[in-house]
């Protein structure tokens, strides 16, 4: 799920950047550093706006000046029992892995409904119901969350496509 | 699923069941208490200081909480039971058994698995330890899970009747290279290399390849010859999976050259990103419960420690000269290498030098990392590293050295230089674009054709196995058509079909092995043993072939190989091609030029020089009473380092080096173990050998005999400036004066009666024998060959270390080896086979005749009175022929 999320950050910058555009050399830091960063159980889509940037203060021993910028970001936070789209990139008889965004994926053959079984002489392998459903690396799946762990700036969930209107995707 | 789940080694055993909290058909969830028990201990109680203190038993209730979730079905244990141990306590229907976990979580019920349960004793993590996805290293499945899949994978490839085949990338079915050389080649139509790379495929890697100068390098890669239509053939009868020590980017790129639709490989492509081990491969990787239908192809057996049985080596494809495997750093140092005479021979010829420094720069620094690993896991990450930052160091060399262009330029001006010695006109034959490229030869040659003999070793493996399956599947009467319980195991067929292909030779190496080094620990050796031929280490009669490193070509080996015609003197590429065809190669193209100083054959070196070896093998083939015209004369080769011997120390000492024998057979000989280590315990044929156990010899009686022959005036006309020791003492054996020899020979004749015979060699002293005897002297000789036949049925141990000693030094001092052969012994043995047939029969049967041992001794007399006879006939000519 989508957020539009308050943060704040602490943004160092080096003394030779000091001058009269500061505040736009924090902003492009902050985008730089954080955009597209797992910040824990969400990831940080999109800076919307920066709406305070403190004044800097110089910090000891290294010059460098420190400014607290308090932002405004679009946030992704899946949950357990979301229902993501996501793009298949590798099949195996186990089941298959697939992309929504930065989050991997792994739909478990049994959490797939029982027609759908592995075919692995078809080329590239798939899994596939033999009739509209067919599952290979680069199709679009549905895929509904049912477990997310995370770690420091990775996450991972278990998918399934058991139930009705998950699985592929008629583009 | 119903599982029975323990008390655990928690509980102070024993302990009483005081109430069961739960009752079966409960739902029950991890961590919550399903009963409590009480157990019994005593306490110290009382006052510690005044010592008044005693023991008191005390009893402590706990409960016991559930390790996993599930419904309980059944309680194994009652209320007010004693337990005296650890056992079994409730059954229950686990939820999910997370049978499939992908980074920590189970991927069926989605549970986080590294969530710290502190009722179980176990991880949930540890439940599903197995990594058999290719691609991926974070999925693991349970044994279970594992098994499933693969009876699933049998019965699809039963199913369809094929086998899975793992194969190799590089160096097996392809070459590449980095050298930027390969790229200008390939765009410039005029260069000599143009034809040999135009098909040479490139890519570019830049995502996680090396970084440095190599960053975003074109990798050139040459598909093995006829590889497309392999893999086709192949694709029909086996599965094939990429397995390789590249980097997956490096794999993916690769196998898409190579099979641009994924009709070969499909996904089944495995790198060293996800192999989980920097040094070896497994097959247990990607098959973890069974290997029995699988087959590996790979250019290094030494990577594959666990599934040799599966294996099939392939010869090292090689196309870019002197590059090597790009990916080599992740691999143990090469130890296999049987270097190929056709590239030895370049690098004698000069252009060595820039394959030398980068196998150097490719083999040198990984022996330290090969330490390391053995003695850290492999999984190491400072170790691979370490590796990462070697392949990128030997990546950036091959870009800044280019030692294909090397190797070019140093092609170029040799051949500049010979065009010079022929024809003036040519000139500037180096300089590509001004010079003709048809005189050009280029460094780039494309004749391999392993791949046409490895397709008729993977079929006949194919048909093996199905033959054998439907076999077995008959005689289990099974129902359907596919029988997993009658699955053979291909690694036991390959062994059986591989153990026949060399199956009756005998094959000694020699300059391959190095020094010290277990030959059955080395890899050839490996493979000799595993393709069914036998190994020995000593030269005898009966091993078949003698295998030469062409670099090394004048061992002792060799030498004593050259005395016994049966011995095929082939070269190390005899071997690769038996390897590489499964069966005893013709070895008319490898017989190895045996150098002619080593020949034992010096004196007739005008009458045959030019190829011994083929002489030696016709004249082994040809049984041994028919040859008595031309073969005669080779025959008459064999002994011949007896009769350098003789003329070397004048006609009438020829029995000398018999009775020193002698003498050394009083001392006691085989002493030094150098000895047999070098030579057959038992030498049963023309291994004549002077000088052995000259260590126990008396060399102050040798020296006053020198003296005294010297004195005598004899004319010496050995070299001896050859510095050596061993070879010196040969000499002075050889040149030991008669008067004493004399003296000695009738206490060594008499003694060595009852040796035990080894006729062979009598056999050979017979020829030698014959052939300067008879010629020199009248029946006198033969009474004496007689009394020396007879010593030598002891072991004569001083000419097998006459043999090896001379091969050892067989650079050094061959002059010393061919003291001036007159032509008297040659016209001698010619005039002998021209005109004494009994004589060669004589010999003939002698030959035979030491196949049986010692009981023929009476036979040999009566030979050798035989011989008596036919020497006093040819007695007239052959004085004739030493005067003339």
């Amino acid at each position: 799920m989508f957020f539009l999320h308050n943060l704040e950050r602490r943004v160092t910058l080096h003394p030779s950047y000091f001058g009269r555009n500061m505040h736009d050399l924090v902003t492009t830091k902050l985008v730089k550093d954080v955009e597209g960063t797992c910040a824990g159980d969400y990831y940080i889509i999109a800076i919307m706006d920066t709406f305070d940037v403190s004044e800097g203060r110089i910090l000891p021993g290294s010059g460098l000046a420190e400014f607290t910028v308090g932002y405004r970001a679009v946030v992704w936070r899946p949950f357990k029992g979301e229902v993501v789209d996501a793009i298949a990139y590798s099949v195996n008889p186990h089941g298959f892995f697939a992309q929504a965004g930065p989050l991997r994926l792994f739909v478990s053959s049994h959490l797939m409904p029982d027609e759908i079984q592995y075919d692995a002489n078809a080329t590239p392998p798939q899994f596939t119901n033999n009739a509209d459903m067919v599952i290979e690396p680069g199709t679009h799946v549905r895929v509904k969350i049912i477990g997310l762990r995370t770690e420091v700036g990775e996450m991972w969930a278990i998918g399934s496509i058991n139930g009705d209107f998950l699985g592929c995707l008629q583009a | 699923m119903s599982k029975t789940i323990r008390l655990g080694s928690r509980p102070p055993y024993p302990i009483t069941v005081v109430k069961l909290f739960k009752k079966p058909g409960d739902v029950i969830k991890s961590q919550e208490p399903l009963m409590q028990y009480s157990f019994k201990w005593t306490k110290e109680v009382g006052d510690n200081i005044r010592k008044e203190t005693w023991n008191e038993e005390q009893t402590t209730y706990v409960s016991w909480n559930s390790p996993a979730d599930g419904d309980l079905k059944q309680w194994l244990i009652k209320e007010g039971e004693v337990i005296p141990r650890d056992g079994p306590c409730m059954v229950i229907k686990e939820a999910c058994s997370h049978e499939i976990q992908f980074q920590g979580l189970c991927a069926i019920c989605g549970k986080d698995m590294t969530e710290v349960n502190w009722a179980a004793e176990t991880r949930d993590t540890d439940r599903a330890p197995i990594s058999m996805v290719h691609d991926q290293t974070n999925l693991t499945v349970s044994t279970v899970q594992a098994q499933r899949t693969e009876n699933e994978l049998q019965r699809r490839l039963l199913e369809s009747r094929k086998l899975s085949l793992v194969v190799d990338l590089d160096q097996t079915i392809i070459h590449a290279c980095i050298d930027p050389t390969v790229g200008e080649w390939q765009k410039d139509p005029d260069n000599p290399n143009h034809d040999s790379v135009k098909d040479v495929k490139s890519f570019q890697l830049d995502d996680g390849g090396p970084r440095g100068a190599a960053r975003g390098c074109w990798y050139y890669i040459k598909m093995r010859p006829g590889l497309e239509r392999f893999l086709r053939r192949i694709s029909e009868l086996y599965e094939l999976h990429v397995y390789t020590m590249g980097t997956r980017a490096y794999a993916q790129s690769v196998a898409h050259i190579v099979d641009p639709d994924q009709k070969l490989f499909g996904n089944r492509v495995i790198s060293r990103d996800e192999n989980g081990n920097m040094f070896s491969k497994s097959l247990q990787r990607l098959f973890p419960v069974s290997t029995n239908m699988v087959v590996i192809i790979d250019d290094r057996a030494d990577v594959w420690p666990r599934n040799r049985p599966n294996l099939i080596k392939v010869s090292p494809y090689d196309f870019f000269k002197g590059i090597g495997d790009i990916n080599s750093s992740f691999l143990p140092r090469r130890r296999d290498l049987l270097p190929s005479a056709a590239a030895d021979g370049a690098a004698v010829n000069g252009n060595g030098v820039p394959p030398k420094v980068n196998k150097a720069a490719v083999t040198e620094k990984p022996s330290a990392l090969d330490e390391l690993a053995s003695i850290a896991g492999a999984d190491d990450p400072a170790i691979t590293q370490r590796q990462v930052e070697e392949q990128e160091r030997t990546l950036e060399k091959q870009i800044k050295d280019r030692p294909l262009q090397l190797l070019q330029e140093q092609l170029d001006k040799e051949e500049e230089e010979a065009e010079k010695a022929t024809t003036k006109s040519e000139d500037g034959s180096d300089t590509p674009p001004s010079s003709p490229p048809h005189h050009r030869h280029q460094v780039l040659r494309d004749g391999d054709t392993e791949l046409q003999y490895l397709e008729q070793h993977l079929t006949r493996l194919h048909k093996a196995y199905y033959d054998e399956y439907d076999r077995k599947r008959a005689s289990h009467r099974a129902s359907s058509n596919v029988d997993l319980s009658s699955v053979p195991d291909v690694g036991r067929m390959l062994e059986g079909l591989k153990s026949k292909a060399l199956r009756g030779t005998k094959v000694v190496l020699t300059g391959i092995v190095p020094m010290g080094v277990e030959i059955a620990h080395v890899d050839v050796g490996q493979q000799l043993v595993g393709f069914g031929a036998g190994i020995v280490t000593k030269i005898g009669h009966d091993v078949s072939h003698l295998v030469v490193n062409s670099l090394r070509p004048r061992t002792k080996k060799v030498q004593q190989a050259a005395r016994i015609p049966s011995i095929r003197i082939v070269n190390q590429d005899w071997l690769a091609a038996c390897f590489s065809q499964w069966r005893i190669v013709e070895e008319g193209p490898y017989l190895f030029d045996v150098h002619p100083d080593d020949r034992p054959a010096e004196g007739d070196a005008t009458i045959s020089d030019a190829d011994e070896t083929d002489d030696a093998v016709k004249d082994s083939d040809k049984p041994p009473s028919t040859p008595v015209r031309g073969g005669q004369i080779l025959r008459i080769k064999a002994p011949a380092p007896r009769l350098k011997l003789v003329s070397a120390s004048g006609e009438t000492k020829e029995l000398d080096d018999e009775d020193s024998d002698d003498e050394d057979d009083d001392d006691g000989d085989m002493e030094d173990v150098e000895d047999e280590d070098v030579l057959p315990d038992d030498i049963n044929d023309g291994q004549l050998s002077p000088i052995d156990g000259l260590k126990t010899f008396n060399w102050g009686q040798v020296d006053d005999e020198l003296q005294e022959f010297l004195a005598s005036g004899s004319d010496d006309d050995d070299d001896d400036d050859d510095g050596d020791e061993d070879a010196d003492t040969m000499d002075t054996d050889a040149d030991e004066t008669s008067p004493s020899s004399r003296k000695r020979k009738f206490e060594g004749g008499e003694s060595e009666d009852a040796g035990d015979g080894t006729d062979a060699e009598t056999a050979q002293d017979e020829n030698t024998a014959l052939s300067n005897g008879i010629g020199t002297r009248d029946g006198a000789s033969v009474a004496k060959k007689l009394r020396r036949t007879k010593s030598l049925r002891g072991t004569s141990s001083l000419r097998n270390q006459y043999v090896s000693d001379v091969d050892g030094d067989a650079d050094g001092d061959s002059s010393l080896l061919t003291p001036q052969v007159t032509g008297d012994e040659e016209e001698v043995s010619l005039i002998k086979g021209g005109l004494t047939p009994s004589l060669v029969e004589a010999e003939a049967s002698a030959t035979e005749a030491d196949l049986d041992a010692t009981d023929l001794e009476a036979e040999f007399e009566a030979e050798l009175m035989a011989e008596f006879e036919a020497a006093a006939g040819g007695e007239a000519n052959g004085n004739d022929g030493e005067k003339g």
